[in-house]
């Protein structure tokens, strides 16, 4: 049976592969848009990046052995955008100034902690000062793995790099990042946590 | 002073894996052995545990800021009629 839905008759039954390629790749879609954020820094070329990386990731559903939709996806998304912006492989992200501004939302749907809330108003402005003077490289897998929640596979994806330079890079940043917030805890007047 | 010594030694192994203990990732598992050596080290010196306490509110604090820039629903949606008229062989 043809994949292509042109040469498919309308009256044959849905090619349930077409409906494995729907069952994929929806479960994706929300990271895929943030992942799209974090490379354009905007959410409506996100938005046509995402939709971009649909239709060629459909394209090549013959080709996806089944294993790691995710990291699948994101290899897809990465070179679209490289097509489509016709740039170097992406060592930064561009949603650093939408995070920079946005305001913490500690426990999701549920209230705040006290706990939480304490986190934030202590922590915050330290954390995004420590996060502006990391270098961009470090920078972005940090946003990619501890903002987004993506897998070492999954960033590694996105930048197009082996997984061991995102682990170094991960490992660094997080040292630095430990090391700002607590010379900034030890400053005089401030409260040690 | 060898006792000292063994536990640098121990402090140091455990710090260099701390972050894979944290993150769980499956492209770099600890092996079960090494989760119980560093728990039990973890339950025994303050320093580490203080340092793996740092690291968890960092990722506390850093997840947050995912929470507060959440993804366009709209978008979504728009993704998810494009994903189905693929499926579905509509045309656009």
């Amino acid at each position: 049976m043809s994949l292509d839905p042109q040469r498919r008759g309308t009256d044959a039954p849905p090619d349930p592969r077409l409906r494995a390629f729907a069952d994929v790749v929806e479960p994706e879609i929300e990271v895929l848009l943030r992942v799209g954020r974090s490379l354009t820094g905007s959410d409506t070329d996100a938005e046509d990046l995402v939709q971009e990386t649909m239709i060629r990731a459909f394209g090549a559903i013959d080709r996806f052995d089944g294993r790691h939709p995710r990291a699948w996806l994101l290899t897809i998304l990465r070179r679209t955008h490289l097509n489509m912006h016709r740039r170097q492989r992406p060592s930064t992200v561009g949603d650093w100034e939408v995070l920079h501004h946005a305001r913490p939302a500690f426990g999701g749907a549920h209230a705040p902690s006290a706990e939480d809330r304490a986190l934030a108003e202590d922590l915050d402005p330290a954390l995004r000062t420590a996060m502006a003077a990391l270098d961009e490289r470090f920078r972005a897998v940090v946003v990619l793995v501890d903002v987004h929640d993506l897998s070492y596979a999954d960033a590694a994806a996105v930048l197009d790099v082996p997984v061991g330079t995102i682990m170094s890079r991960l490992s660094r940043a997080r040292t630095r990042l430990r090391a700002a917030l607590a010379a900034d805890s030890s400053r005089p007047g401030k409260e040690t946590r | 002073m060898i006792r000292t010594a063994r536990r640098m030694l121990t402090c140091h192994w455990s710090a260099r894996r701390l972050q894979r203990y944290l993150d769980a990732d499956p492209a770099a598992p600890l092996t079960s052995r090494e989760v119980a050596r560093l728990e039990e080290h973890l339950a025994t010196c303050e320093r580490c545990a203080d340092v793996l306490g740092e690291h968890r509110l960092l990722s506390r604090a850093l997840g947050g800021w995912r929470r507060g820039t959440p993804v366009d629903h709209a978008s979504v949606r728009r993704v998810r009629a494009l994903v189905e008229d693929l499926a579905e062989g509509r045309e656009r």
